[in-house]
């Protein structure tokens, strides 16, 4: 077996300092090492986006990268979101009130393809969704209340942050 | 049969609303358990090796150099697995075996030849790639015309024929109406197979004891409440000795109903090494080996109708390629003449049909089962009339739709449908899509050289199955003629007065949790926020045939109605009791037990449930402590067929309709068909949760956009290599191929249910595939084009283009 | 499916990654945005003994133009991400064919982890970048431990996932030349699905003459043949037009002499068809973008 390889890796805000085979994808690292089974594995070919997770704040098919590669990066998974008090975030508020997702397994790679996106571009419209997570695919939802959600997202999260401006005023 | 009788004004709290869905924060923050996420305790990974031939005699396997390999802890081939686990459980009457793993002979590409378990799944797909199998190749059959000759090569040696089944039915006087027609429109068409490919694939951890002879299984499976003694049978474990633990599932669309191969191959590899071990397929697993394939048609089809435009008599000879294992035997045909005649008026039928084995994965079930075809043949045939006779296509629907008074309607194979207004739907549909304006943009766009087409189709959609459709068109020879498809519920109120429901079914991606939910809160007032919904394992005595045939909410209101009331009648006595009332004069309303009309004394939820519990002081004659009762509900409407088949009885019989208008742009130089606008309306009866019913439709109106564009399994035409074996080829749609779908709901309550629901399920993957097939034809009306085959791909559309001109 | 096992070196820099090749050769495996490398590794495809990570390695990642001796240059190294050059001032100024034919690659999450260079040293036939880099008559750096070397896109391509890379070489840029005059460019394709690799594909440059005829004219093909493809006899029979009615009758001979690989997605004959139909697309939507003031653009 070839050498395993040394990463530091930050993972939804914890510092890891360890030994992973080469060849070991990110999604695996995730998954297994890590126990966050939050990152679903679709297609193992980058076709199905379920594996989005957030590179240094990139979205990234979590299934065509290696563990190995990401020594220094920072991580984030679909656990990041939600807070241990039970508040969802508003892109899974959203999403539920939308119906943005049936049954679920394509729901955290859309989520976080969503989040970069919100990141970059706060109030998205149907076309910024599409380019951001036309790659993405769901069997379930027909993809109508997806596009909706991420939109109503952008909108929670002004609210959001105009009541804390608010509050701060 | 039984008709509920519901009183027209009874208002409903909870039932009609869009209740916040249950399952949503579990499947949000990636804690919902799926297979891949179930961690045992020393448990081994899986991997299959399967073959590259569509059809092969396997000479010999060398697997030294695997077992050899640093973490490989069983290899097992096909031989040493039958040592193990039985053949898959047969629901056909022909002697077609088939294993989890080939033994001698491969008959199909992707078959499974041999299994690892290993330390981790690299690991064990390392050894996958140890493994030497030595071929010798035979011939493989791809078409299924050329399969049905008799000096085919015969894909089961136990069999005379690849025709592994064929029957031909007629009823009412199908002869005499294609004598008497005015005219008689004839069509064949083309359905390829297409798969469910959920997102998820299917998985198994199975944990063997040798010591106890017992099994713990978990999977993403179905019917281990309803069948679990088929699993054990496989798995040669006494049937009270297997526990099915369920997990939530990402996905199905009728694809994991059983997954025996997956669960008898983990089943296997646990038995062999005394350890746990997970086997998930990977995706080129499920798309070549899963049970997962829809039906496979060539249709050769005639509808006879009188001058006027009656539609006389239907006939339907149809060719159906099953694979190479007959596993569920013709069952999606038992589906498809639940509404052949669909919402028409038609008085005879005749329905040939042969099904022939090839050198593919055997069919399985896909969302539709066997209707959806059925969909597509019929509406293609109503629109070739309306154009050969002269009749507009939206007059001529009009002039044949069974009207609003005649139901409950017994169509010709014995069927009932329940109620309907299939104009209402049609007018309105025709009103959302504002016709006119889009006739007026395809004029405009004719006149650039662009082509517009505007579809519609008017479709059934048959809900809550019986078991009956499974084995009625065999004879006596049928292998297990059920006649149950139950749903059960159990409702337990605990001391403090909290409501807990356990159902049988799984969390399939549709919304057990949310509906049960409803249905208690609309029984006791209370939110249904505040009840909590857990799954039985097979352990439970829990019955649930669950999700399928657009049955599950049908089914499980009905268990769940069934169950809060008789804990909900026994709490009114208890509550009577300590209120010193008769129990005819007390009320449950938002929880609270009170005297009818004179609210003064009232007891709470937890008053009552406290009582119940613990002071059952004899007060409340023969009543036993506690607050827990069990409700079956079994199929609402079902009446057995007979002997002869003159009538298959009711088995389908709750039946939903919708009208669908896609706006498609056709570009006839690529072939590329771009879908513009789309319109649906939608009568499932009453909805249970508007939110919910159009996830559904619209999620099934997109996989119906895959089956009319780009959906399709392709094999080597001579090789029977499968050309189509991952994401990459095999296509499913994604957001950018969708339009802005409009939707509305008209409410034709079912006579024959709880509420008056009907199903949903399936309705929009029933419809959208010939309607946009109408669309299209519509587009390249000028050019002469006629859509017979689907998926209309960009290469077949330019085809069906250079044919139409090449007739001119 | 998981890949096979293999040893990872993250050089950081140049000579220490063509080290690994010297001593590798064709069992190595450069890996830069990994889209394609990994997706075949996972499938095992292809399951190289080395995998040689070029992300660290200095200097690799510049994008930007460069004038020697009165000509222009545009250049991308070796890691330069599609999303990247899609996005750049400098290639919607100087190669916009190249941002226009790079919004057609995949979707955006592949496009920020996926590199030009890796797009044009995979040779998929079928690809967008490849054929646009055709269009653009680029030019492809190559270095070895021993040697450095430029090749010319026409040469570089040799069949469907082939070039004139030797074992022990890897490509650590591309260059397109910056030409000044009136010009247009543009790339259409007929894909499955957006998103997907295209059936095929057709990137056409046209230059215009002071006359405001066709001077010059360069169409290239992803989807049509082994490799990616210049139509040479279309590229002829345009020149002199002065209004879009020839591009039809030129690009009927789009086709000939074409060998396209067959799939699942399109035969060879429809391959063929569509190579025709694109082709008098490409070629009418460059030359309106070259005449028309709105849209001029500089190839």
């Amino acid at each position: 077996m070839p050498d395993k390889v040394r990463i530091r890796i930050t993972v939804n805000g914890t510092r890891h300092d360890l030994l992973t085979e080469p060849r070991t994808l990110l999604a695996d690292l995730l998954r297994g090492d890590l126990a966050l089974p939050g990152t679903h594995l679709g297609c193992e070919q980058g076709v199905c986006g379920a594996c989005t997770v957030l590179v240094d704040d990139v979205a990234t098919r979590s299934c065509l990268v290696f563990a190995a590669q990401l020594d220094g990066s920072s991580v984030r998974t679909v656990e990041s979101l939600a807070g241990a008090d039970g508040t969802l975030h508003p892109i899974q508020q959203a999403f539920t009130q939308e119906h943005g997702l049936q049954c679920g397994f394509c729901t955290p790679g859309m989520l976080m393809g969503a989040c970069e996106l919100l990141e970059r571009v706060p109030e998205p419209d149907r076309e910024d969704v599409e380019e951001a997570l036309g790659g993405n695919l769901c069997r379930c939802t027909g993809y109508q209340n997806i596009v909706r959600s991420v939109c109503a997202a952008g909108r929670l999260m002004a609210d959001e942050k105009t009541e804390q401006s608010g509050v701060r005023a | 049969m039984s008709i509920v009788e519901e009183p027209v004004t009874e208002t409903r709290r909870w039932v009609g609303q869009s209740v916040a869905r249950k399952e949503d924060p579990k499947l949000l923050t990636g804690r919902a358990g799926y297979i891949g996420d179930v961690v045992l305790p020393g448990m081994l990974h899986g991997a299959v090796l399967r073959s590259p031939h569509a059809h092969a005699r396997i000479v010999s396997i060398d697997t030294s150099e695997a077992e050899a390999l640093p973490g490989v802890v069983v290899v097992l081939t096909g031989a040493a697995a039958a040592e193990l686990v039985d053949p898959m459980p047969a629901f056909c009457a022909e002697p077609v075996e088939q294993r989890a793993i080939a033994v001698d002979r491969v008959r199909y590409p992707g078959e499974a030849v041999a299994a690892v378990a290993a330390t981790d799944r690299y690991t064990a797909e390392d050894a996958c790639a140890k493994i030497r199998v030595e071929y010798e190749l035979l011939p493989a059959l791809v078409d299924p015309v050329a399969a049905m000759e008799p000096s085919a090569t015969r894909v089961h040696e136990t069999l005379d024929s690849n025709v592994v089944f064929h029957r031909s039915l007629d009823w009412g006087d199908v002869d005499g109406d294609l004598a008497r027609a005015h005219t008689v429109v004839r069509s064949s068409a083309r359905w390829h197979r297409m798969g469910a490919h959920p997102i998820e694939t299917a998985g198994a951890v199975a944990s063997w004891d040798p010591y106890g002879q017992s099994m713990t299984v978990y999977s993403n499976s179905n019917f281990i409440n309803f069948l679990p003694w088929a699993f054990a049978g496989i798995l040669r474990v006494s049937t009270n000795r297997l526990r099915m633990i369920p997990c939530t599932v990402g996905g199905s669309f009728g694809s994991k109903h059983l997954i025996t191969k997956v669960v008898s191959i983990t089943g296997a590899l646990s038995k062999a090494c005394g350890r746990p071990v997970q086997y998930l397929e990977d995706r080129t697993d499920n798309v070549a080996a899963n049970d997962n394939v829809g039906c496979d048609r060539i249709y050769d089809a005639e509808l006879a109708l009188a001058e006027d435009g009656e539609m006389l008599g239907l006939v339907l000879r149809i060719i159906d390629d099953y694979g190479a294992y007959f596993q569920f035997a013709h069952g999606q045909h038992g589906n498809a003449v639940a509404q052949p005649v669909g919402p028409y008026r038609i008085g005879s039928l005749r329905y040939d049909v042969s099904c022939v084995l090839t050198n593919k994965v055997q069919q399985g079930f896909f969302r539709g089962a066997g209707a959806d075809p059925g969909n597509f043949i019929l509406e293609r045939l109503v629109d070739k009339a309306a154009l050969e006779m002269g009749i507009d296509r939206v007059e001529l629907r009009r002039r044949n739709f069974i009207r609003p008074e005649q139901f409950p309607y017994k169509i010709p194979t014995g069927n009932v449908y329940d109620s309907g207004d299939y104009e209402a739907v049609l007018d309105r549909a025709l009103e959302i899509a504002g016709l006119d304006r889009w006739r007026e943009e395809q004029e405009r766009l004719r006149a650039e050289g662009r082509y517009l087409g505007i579809g519609l189709a008017s479709c059934q959609e048959r809900s809550g199955y019986n078991a009956s459709e499974w084995w009625f068109l065999y004879g006596d020879e049928a292998p297990l003629p059920a006649t149950s498809t139950p749903e059960s519920c159990k409702i337990d109120v605990d001391a403090m007065g909290g409501v807990r429901a356990t159902i049988g079914c799984p969390l399939w991606g549709n919304s057990p949790e949310t509906v049960v939910g409803q249905v208690v809160a609309e029984e006791f007032g209370i939110d249904p926020s505040s009840v909590s919904v857990a799954y039985a394992d097979s352990t439970s005595g829990a019955i649930s045939a669950g999700p399928g045939g657009s049955r599950v909410t049908i089914m499980l209101s009905g268990a769940t109605r069934g169950a809060a009331r008789t804990v909900k009648d026994k709490m009114i006595r208890v509550a009577a009791s300590a209120m010193e009332m008769d129990p005819e004069d007390v009320e449950c309303v938002e929880g609270v037990f009170r005297a009818k009309g004179a609210p003064g004394t009232s007891m709470t939820m937890a008053e009552v449930a406290m009582r119940a519990h613990l002071f059952n002081d004899g007060t409340s004659e023969a009543e036993s402590s506690g607050l827990v009762a069990v409700h079956t509900y079994d199929h609402p409407y079902f009446t057995p067929p007979t002997a002869d088949r003159s009538d298959l009885g009711a088995f389908y019989p709750m039946v939903s309709h919708a009208c669908h208008i896609p706006i498609v742009e056709v570009d006839p130089e690529t072939g590329q068909v771009t879908l513009r606008a789309y319109y649906v309306v939608n009568d499932c009866g009453t909805v249970m949760n508007p939110a919910l019913v159009e996830g559904q439709v619209i999620g099934g109106i997109v996989q119906g956009i895959g089956a009319a564009l780009m959906e399709e399994y392709r094999y080597g035409a001579s090789d029977g290599e499968l050309e189509t074996p991952t994401f990459r080829e095999y296509l499913l749609p994604s957001m950018h191929e969708v339009p802005e779908i409009v939707l509305e709901h008209l409410e034709t309550p079912s006579p024959f249910t709880e509420y008056g629901v009907k199903g949903a399920g399936e309705g929009g993957r029933l419809v959208a595939p010939t309607a946009i097939a109408s669309a299209v034809d519509d587009a390249l009306r000028p050019l002469g084009v006629w859509v017979d085959e689907l998926p209309m791909t960009p290469e077949r559309v330019v085809g069906m283009v250079a044919d139409a001109q090449g007739r001119r | 499916m998981k890949p096979a096992p293999f040893e990872y070196a993250a050089p950081r820099d140049l000579d220490e990654a063509l080290d690994v090749l010297a001593e590798h050769g064709d069992d190595a495996r450069v890996l830069a945005g990994g889209q394609s490398l990994v997706r075949m590794m996972n499938a095992r495809q292809v399951s190289p003994a080395v995998v040689v990570d070029i992300n660290r390695v200095r200097g690799l990642d510049a994008l930007g133009v460069t004038n020697d001796n009165g000509s222009s240059t545009l250049s991308l190294g070796a890691t330069v991400r599609q999303r990247t050059s899609e996005l750049s001032g400098d290639v919607a100024a100087h190669a916009p064919l190249l941002a226009e034919a790079g919004a057609h690659v995949a979707h955006a999450p592949v496009r920020a982890r996926g590199t030009v260079v890796g797009s044009v040293a995979f040779a998929d036939p079928s690809a967008e970048l490849p054929a646009a880099l055709l269009a653009l008559d680029g030019l492809v750096k190559i270095r070895s431990r021993a040697a450095e070397r430029t090749v010319a896109a026409d040469d570089f391509f040799t069949g469907p996932f082939r070039t004139a890379l030797a074992a022990d070489e890897m490509v650590v840029g591309v260059e397109v030349p910056v030409t000044a005059g009136r010009s247009g460019s543009a790339f259409v394709e007929l894909t499955r699905r957006q998103g997907d690799l295209p059936v095929c594909g057709a990137a056409a440059v046209v230059g215009l003459g002071d006359d405001g005829r066709v001077a010059q004219a360069r169409v290239a093909l992803c989807g049509a043949h082994q490799r990616p493809v210049r139509v040479p006899a279309v590229e002829s029979a345009v020149v002199g037009a002065d209004e879009p009615s020839p591009f039809t009758e030129a690009a009927a001979r789009a086709a000939d002499g074409l060998d396209p690989v067959p799939s699942c997605h399109g035969s060879a004959d429809f391959r063929r068809h569509l190579a025709r139909v694109l082709t008098a697309r490409a070629l009418s939507t460059a030359f309106a973008r070259a005449t028309s003031p709105k849209e001029t653009t500089h190839a």
